[in-house]
């Protein structure tokens, strides 16, 4: 592709995302989340294989979907009170509507049926705008419009995540797809909290955007897409494949790591609010999740690569590819735990 | 409910239950989409007619734009789906299975 | 004209059942043609002909044919249309929802609003025109973020469906 036609598409991305994020006005959030769609679809049939054409296809058909529902559903809120802000959603049918439409955007649990197909169809650093860059427009008005919203949808909504991002992942072989879970059961912990404290969302967001950036940078280092790769990775990079195994224990929300920060001030919020039962299943839904990042774990540092002949040379040859951005996002993942202090100074 | 509301409710519902239920052409999914995005058009001016709101008259003119936009990235869809598929059935779109 | 209105509309519901029933793509493009058909009719009879002729220009005009044309990319031997088989069967359910809606939902006629061709005598300007001229004035940024979006889209399809080496369109 053209430098000139990324460069263009790259700043519709941010554009689309920037429109969401400025807007006030049901119509133009929805030109924004519709500029995002429009924009990434190359970006995702890039290398025109039947599997990429296949997932941009369906990602394609989900989002517009979702889109013409949120702009159809804020339409029946303008009929009912006269109202397009997205503040003012009242009407209980169009908040319904919305929360649904948006789970379907970001792939949230009883809709998400695309996002795992439509991840195994991208390389690796599209899969990484895909998990991070393009929640951001429909997080934005899921905050916003979390207090109106109906209360047990979202704690629903929230629960299934959990639940079904662990037990979807279970079985899976192939990278994208365990991390296209991951995805689904880490939103499922922000869309629970977003109607306590809608400040935790975003540092969910922020903190799962840095942790997944430190997966799929560190996966695109390895070429990985598929566990019997990753046993092969120490003969690599022997630090990167400790480290990301480290990553991968964040991601799962273990103490010492940044992932449990997060984890950690929601059951909290949780408890406070209240709401023990739920807290007590999200814990225990984290464990599902927690036992395939343990599998990938286990793949990447304690098992021999199935063929040993040759592979031991790799590690003495320089990598080139760059490793500015995967260090300090591996960083980030590691070692922020400490600042947990600041974070809920600054929430 | 008043005649105009019922009518593209309703309009928009059977375009989406069309669109999620039972699609054997993608052609056919492009197509309910093009009929939910014309009944929103149909409710945004109806809406900015009946209540007099003469500001609000560009919004169905720009939604119509976008959705230009989305049924074109639809067609263009259609077109690389023949081509690495042979055909523009759903069920052909089956590489990607869990 | 109130009833003749309601007779639109309802024709436009009927129109979206046709496209929604599943048939073969030629006839559920009849069917949206005929949707977008009555919906310009109605848009009309409330008042805003300039949106209405918009629609009827642009929607009918361009994007239709381009969709009409589009169907020889899903052509069968055989297409199906709605007196046939499984499309019968979901014409008559769809039918039946939207029969039993009406039943449940139609009225309101106490809140309707009045149609605009019944006191046309009083207006000057109608209301779609001068807001279509709000939007070259102070809706200048929105036009900006419209114009974009359209340069954008024509990106967008060109790379998506730029040939590389796999040629023509195949048959199936």
């Amino acid at each position: 592709m053209s430098p000139y036609v990324i460069t263009i598409l790259l700043s519709s991305l941010g554009l689309g995302t920037a429109l969401t994020f400025m807007s006030s006005h049901w119509l133009l959030a929805w030109m924004g989340l519709e500029i995002n769609t429009l924009a990434i679809l190359p970006l995702m049939a890039q290398h025109h294989h039947p599997r990429a054409v296949e997932a941009t296809t369906k990602y394609f058909l989900a989002q517009a979907a979702a889109a013409a529902t949120i702009l159809f559903a804020s339409t029946i809120n303008a009929w009912a009170t006269g109202e397009w802000n997205i503040y003012c959603l009242t009407h209980p049918i169009a908040t319904t509507l919305i929360t649904m439409a948006l789970a379907l955007k970001v792939g949230l649990a009883p809709v998400h049926f695309w996002m795992p197909p439509v991840m195994q169809g991208l390389d690796l650093p599209t899969g990484l705008i895909m998990a991070t860059w393009q929640k951001l427009a429909p997080f934005a008005l899921i905050i916003q419009m979390a207090p109106t919203a109906h209360p047990q949808l979202l704690t629903t909504l929230g629960l299934l995540s959990v639940f079904i991002g662990g037990w979807g992942g279970l079985n899976q072989t192939q990278l994208r797809k365990i991390l296209a879970y991951s995805s689904i059961a880490h939103l499922g912990w922000m869309i629970v909290i977003a109607q306590f404290k809608p400040q935790l969302t975003i540092l969910t967001l922020v903190i799962y955007i840095i942790m997944t950036s430190a997966t799929f940078l560190t996966f695109k280092l390895m070429t990985a897409t598929k566990i019997n790769t990753l046993a092969m990775s120490w003969s690599k990079a022997p630090i990167i494949t400790t480290m990301a195994a480290l990553t991968l224990l964040s991601l799962g929300g273990l103490p010492p790591l940044t992932g449990f920060m997060p984890k950690w001030l929601i059951l909290q919020e949780l408890a406070t609010q209240g709401l023990p039962l739920t807290a007590t299943i999200m814990a225990l839904s984290a464990l599902l999740s927690l036992y395939f990042y343990l599998r990938l774990w286990y793949a990447m540092t304690l098992t021999i690569s199935p063929n040993t002949n040759n592979s031991l040379a790799p590690w003495r040859l320089q990598n080139t590819q760059n490793t500015t951005l995967l260090t300090i996002f591996m960083i980030a993942t590691l070692l922020l735990l400490p600042l947990t202090p600041l974070a809920q100074a600054l929430i | 409910m008043t005649p105009v509301y019922f009518s593209f409710t309703s309009a928009f519902t059977l375009g989406l239950m069309g669109l999620a239920f039972h699609r054997t052409h993608l052609l056919s999914a492009l197509l309910c989409l093009e009929g939910m995005m014309l009944s929103l058009f149909i409710a945004l001016a109806l809406w900015m007619l009946q209540l007099e709101s003469t500001t609000f008259s560009a919004a169905p003119i720009l939604l119509l734009a976008f959705s230009a936009c989305e049924a074109g990235a639809g067609l263009a869809l259609l077109v690389a789906t023949a081509r690495t598929h042979g055909t523009d059935r759903l069920q052909a779109l089956n590489l990607l299975q869990c | 004209m109130l009833y003749f209105l309601d007779l639109l509309l309802l024709s436009l519901v009927v129109g979206l059942v046709g496209v929604a029933s599943n048939p073969a793509p030629y006839f559920a493009a009849l069917g949206l043609a005929v949707a977008a058909g009555v919906g310009c009719g109605a848009l009309v009879g409330h008042g805003g002909s300039l949106v209405g002729l918009m629609l009827f220009l642009i929607y009918l005009g361009g994007m239709l044919v381009v969709f009409a044309y589009s169907a020889a990319l899903a052509a069968e031997p055989f297409p199906e249309t709605w007196g046939v088989g499984s499309v019968k069967a979901y014409v008559l359910m769809y039918l039946l929802g939207v029969g039993v809606a009406v039943w449940w939902f139609w009225g309101g006629y106490g809140d309707h609003w009045v149609v605009v061709d019944e006191f046309k005598e009083f207006f000057v300007v109608r209301g779609d025109v001068s807001g279509v001229s709000l939007m070259y004035s102070v809706g200048g940024g929105m036009l900006v973020v419209c114009a974009w979006v359209l340069l954008l889209c024509l990106f967008v399809v060109l790379e998506l469906t730029r040939g590389l080496s796999r040629g023509a369109l195949r048959a199936v």
